[in-house]
């Protein structure tokens, strides 16, 4: 132990033992360079190890088992890092030219971020992957700019819905009805208008009428057929119109205190669900998770409805193998099968993440599922319905730091530390640091 | 405890095992002696110098490098653009930077000054004869050993808005409910707290293992005079530490300059690097990290880092040389 | 150990009020530990509850073995003892050694080097880290080796300038003298008179070193992997996702901090008698 330092002679001992200690790593080492092995002429049948590095739970356990059934020489070892570490990490492992595992998930928000290098990943399209598994809103995104390259391959997608508490709704005398309430919120300013008469008419006043200003604004945008990003690539936060329409509204949403002012992910947030300070939520599939860990505490329901606008995205992932990785070969195949329709859609039936492959949207197990959770609303149909109605918007590298300015600017209004002017130029200053 | 100066009457050292020294066949001493003199002091230092001339020096001027380069992962084949002091001329205009430099010094004085003193304080009290003492000088050091996951959680627990423990608290008085990450001080006061309650322990048994070295006799002397304790530990125990005080002060400043943990773990935004929605507390560690990482711009990003080093140094300067011409420490 | 009693009876006795000041301030250390302990013995929906939840539930085990059972934590908690272990014998040594060396020793170049040391401290560590990746992993070929955690840490500028503000203090110069005239060389005397006297610097620097390359995050989370991880690595991986339960990272954060805190009572004795046996008065 480090801090027992004998009182006598052995003193000479403890050095020794630590030097000891450190020609003993070195010895034990080989030199295993991980640098681009060639695994072309790999034996197929040799025992390996694929490591799969993800930033949250894919739900890929059970498929591992499965997989290593069908394939008795691979073992799976999957490992998960923080969202954002993620990313970083696979950025400094690809400059580095060594460290990446053997597959790598990249989020949509990312995505563009990694098409300079779109050279040092497996192009997908020589591994017998075609592009029609998928909208060409997934596949451009993670394909080099001249599209000879695809080097992700789409998990789920963020369809998009509206969660809301149908008790709350009813002591507020709002409908509760799935039908009526979308037809109540054909788009936004009628969404915010019902919750204008949400706020005067409940009796519970600590409830507001969203999580926050950042998620919303999110969630309207992603409906334009531009986002701050235009086809060419550029920023078009100042020119297009949309970006501003849709703070504006969601600044005077805020001015008229429908909104908690509470992050999304935070442990704010988890609280926020538990307690009840919010009756609706913005809500893509992969969120499910969130209303089964942190169910309201006064016991009631959250119910699931289209959303305002219809169609959007709001998240999703994909699959990529680093060249660098040690099996690329057997990792290509690997991520086939996992983002193959047959995978996805157990995916969405056992855990609720949507398939971006888009044959699957008029499957009918898909279309039809249901679930218990928002009282056996119909999932299926809404988030395929979502899925369809979604206008392609063009991605950029800085796409998710851009929204992340924007929401910050939105929250100081929350703060009440700017007005809504204030913070739009607070915004265009960001914007322009991330891009200069 | 082996008594030194029995310990040095042993006229030659005990045997050791051959090596690293040129054998002198020339009768003992006078020679070697005077070459142990010489290398002996660079044999002790060689394995820092050797450590982190490898692995610190390096990479640290290959950043210095980067930093003249126009070099950004969104742009493909600008890794070798040289740029000359372009960086540097944009940090000067850059606003982001100055409000960086700004909460940096400002959370490092909120966090660094009342740290210290109460480090101090409760040295002075672990100093005392007491029972479960042991338990005691290891429980201040608990601070430290707690997971960085955990404190981030119970900090962003107690510091919450709608829901935290210290706005109850706070509301026994009648103040309001106070938005934490909201405000620029408020924001500063709370990580300050952070990183006190993190490393006053830390802090506090450095000094105490300092103040075991002041000969009691002083203190018996000073009793005799009829100073009080205070008066004792004024003009006894604070002389005697400065060493290890100056040694605090120094390695506690260019902690906090270099504060990146606490704001980034306090934050409740979906980017922690921004250091709260108008960047009220984003810290020069924080912004190096998210120009760096965030937003892929390496060659800006290492500017930020080595400005921030020249800062660090300037404020430790200031600092050392306030501290030794205040109290003349050797 | 005989120098101790006489050495006891001449400190202060604590009075009431010191013990009160005491209590709270260590009141305040434990309190995150043991509310770490409530959440780990509880369910993630128990942990966001407000007014919080302050007793411990009865999930503890349920946790525990879930930890296990998601992760490579034994594997992660030998790594991360070996690493730990060798750092804080190294960084203790070679801090002692240059200490000794700085704070009483004469040669040429010394108070540039001390400059340069303190300075070393000064660089923020972050941004050396792709280079320094790319050397682990390209050149010495150590990434996801131990050694990449071990080597760069072996020595390091805050035990050196530590051990020199104590040595100054701690060895009287007349003792070196008395020695040298005795015809000491310079490691007689480091044996017999300097690391006797460092020794309660010694334990401090040595504890603070094993804690702060046990709970070390940012670098082993760029060389190392899942394949060959410590234990906050570990962690990061419970704390990772879009939802994070909670209850899990703190178990695995209590499961962490145990080998510490375990370190912690068997040694506390001996690194408080180290710091009592008062250096150099006899």
């Amino acid at each position: 132990m480090p801090v027992s330092l004998p009182r006598t002679g052995p003193r000479g001992r403890l050095l020794a033992t630590s030097a000891l200690l450190v020609l003993a790593l070195t010895a034990v080492t080989s030199c295993s360079s991980s640098g681009g092995s060639s695994s072309a002429d790999e034996d197929p049948n040799a025992k390996i190890t694929l490591t799969v590095n993800l930033f949250s739970d894919f739900g890929y356990a059970d498929l591992y088992k499965e997989y290593e059934q069908a394939h008795p020489n691979i073992t799976i070892k999957e490992n998960r890092a923080d969202m954002g570490a993620h990313h970083q990490n696979l950025h400094a492992h690809l400059l580095a030219g060594s460290g990446t595992a053997d597959i790598e998930a990249i989020e949509i928000g990312q995505v563009a971020g990694f098409q300079p290098e779109a050279g040092k990943f497996v192009n997908f399209l020589d591994n017998g992957v075609s592009k029609d598994q998928w909208v060409p809103s997934k596949t451009a995104p993670a394909s080099s700019p001249d599209g000879k390259v695809l080097f992700g391959l789409g998990t789920d997608m963020g369809g998009m819905a509206l969660c809301y508490r149908s008790d709350l709704f009813k002591a507020a005398g709002l409908p509760t009805d799935r039908e009526q309430v979308a037809a109540l919120m054909k788009d936004w300013p009628s969404y915010l208008a019902a919750g204008k008469q949400f706020l005067s008419a409940s009796p519970n006043k600590d409830v507001r009428w969203f999580d926050s200003g950042g998620n919303l604004f999110t969630s309207i945008l992603a409906q334009a057929p531009q986002g701050v990003y235009d086809a060419d690539g550029k920023v078009v936060v100042t020119s297009n119109p949309a970006v501003k329409q849709s703070f504006d509204l969601v600044a005077g949403a805020i001015k008229d205190g429908e909104s908690a002012g509470i992050q999304a992910f935070t442990p704010a947030w988890d609280t926020g669900f538990q307690k009840s300070q919010f009756a609706t939520v913005a809500c893509p599939a992969w969120m499910s998770y969130e209303f089964k860990a942190n169910p309201p505490a006064d016991g009631g329901k959250w119910d699931i409805a289209r959303i305002p606008g219809g169609g959007g995205n709001w998240g999703g992932s994909y699959l990529s193998v680093p060249k660098s990785g040690k099996h690329t070969k057997a990792a290509a195949e690997l991520a086939k099968w996992l983002t193959a329709p047959a995978q996805e859609a157990r995916l969405f039936k056992e855990k609720g993440y949507f398939p971006s492959d888009q044959e699957l949207w008029t499957q009918p197990d898909i279309a039809e599922h249901t679930d218990p959770l928002f009282n056996d609303a119909p999932t299926g149909k809404i988030f395929s319905q979502s899925a369809r109605d979604l206008s392609p918007q063009p991605l950029g590298a800085h796409g998710a730091e851009i929204g992340t300015a924007i929401g910050n600017a939105l929250t100081s209004i929350e703060q009440g530390k700017a007005d809504p002017d204030g913070a739009w130029k607070q915004a265009l200053k960001d914007v322009d640091n991330i891009v200069n | 405890m082996a008594a030194p100066t029995a310990a040095a009457r042993g006229a030659r050292a005990p045997a050791r095992p051959a090596g690293r020294r040129p054998a002198g066949h020339r009768p003992a001493g006078h020679r070697r002696h005077r070459l142990d003199r010489t290398l002996s002091p660079y044999l002790y230092l060689s394995p820092f110098f050797l450590v982190f001339g490898v692995f610190g020096l390096f990479p640290m001027l290959y950043t210095g490098y980067v930093s003249f380069t126009g070099w950004r992962a969104d742009r493909p084949g600008s890794a070798g653009d040289w740029v000359g002091f372009e960086n540097y001329r944009k940090l000067l205009d850059d606003p982001f930077f100055w409000n960086a430099v700004k909460n940096t010094l400002g959370i490092g004085v909120l966090a660094t000054v009342p740290q210290l003193l109460l480090a101090l304080g409760l040295a002075h009290l672990l100093n005392y004869r007491m029972r479960g003492r042991t338990l005691l000088r290891l429980g201040v050091l608990l601070p430290n050993v707690t997971s960085v996951a955990a404190v981030t959680l119970i900090f962003v627990q107690l510091f919450g808005r709608d829901f935290g423990l210290v706005n109850w608290f706070l509301s026994l008085f009648g103040v309001d409910h106070v938005d934490w990450q909201a405000g620029t001080l408020s924001s500063w006061t709370a990580i300050a707290a952070i990183v006190t309650w993190r490393w006053t322990g830390y802090n506090a048994l450095l000094y105490l293992a300092a103040m075991q070295t002041v000969p009691f006799e002083l203190y018996e002397a000073a009793a005799l005079d009829g100073a009080s304790r205070w008066r004792q530990f004024r003009s006894i125990t604070i002389p005697m530490l400065r060493p290890t005080i100056l040694f605090t002060v120094i390695v506690s400043t260019i902690g906090a300059l270099q504060l990146f943990g606490e704001p980034m773990l306090f934050s409740q935004q979906q980017d922690p690097t921004t250091g709260g929605s108008q960047h009220q507390f984003q810290t020069l560690a924080l912004y190096s990290y998210n120009q760096f990482w965030g937003r892929f711009k390496y060659g800006y990003g290492a500017a930020i880092s080595w400005a921030m080093f020249l800062l660090i140094v300037l404020v430790a300067a200031v600092n050392f040389l306030a501290a030794r011409r205040m109290r003349g420490v050797e | 150990m005989t120098g101790r009693r006489s050495r006891t009876t001449r400190q202060l006795t604590a009075g009431r009020g010191v013990y009160a000041v005491l209590g709270v301030a260590v009141l305040l250390s434990l309190f995150p530990l043991y509310w770490t302990l409530v959440a780990a013995s509880r369910t993630n929906t128990e942990i966001h509850r407000m007014p919080p939840v302050l007793l411990p539930g009865g999930r503890l085990w349920h946790n525990v073995t879930q930890v296990f059972a998601q992760t490579d934590l034994r594997l992660a908690m030998l790594n991360s003892l070996v690493v730990a272990t060798t750092v804080t014998a190294s960084v203790v040594l070679t801090s002692t050694l240059g200490g000794f060396a700085f704070a009483k020793l004469r040669f040429p170049g010394r108070s540039p080097l001390l400059a340069s040391v303190v300075a070393t401290m000064m660089v923020p560590t972050q941004l050396g880290i792709i280079p320094l990746y790319i050397m682990m992993a390209n050149w010495f070929h150590w990434a996801d080796h131990l050694q990449a955690l071990i080597v760069p840490a072996a020595a390091n500028a805050f035990g050196l300038f530590f051990m020199r503000q104590y040595l100054i203090g701690a060895v009287p110069d007349e003792l070196l003298d008395a020695g040298r005239m005795d015809g000491c060389t310079t490691r007689g005397l480091v044996w017999h008179v300097v690391l006797p006297a460092a020794r309660p610097a010694m334990s401090v620097l040595g504890m603070l070193t094993f804690m702060a390359a046990w709970n070390d995050f940012y670098w082993p989370k760029v060389v190392m992997t899942q394949q060959n991880p410590t234990v906050q690595l570990t962690l990061s991986e419970l704390a990772s996702g879009y939802i994070k339960d909670y209850s899990l990272v703190l178990t695995g954060a209590l499961v962490a901090s145990a080998p510490v805190l375990v370190a912690f009572l068997l040694m506390g004795r001996q690194i408080i008698d180290g710091i009592m046996q008062g250096a150099t008065k006899g």
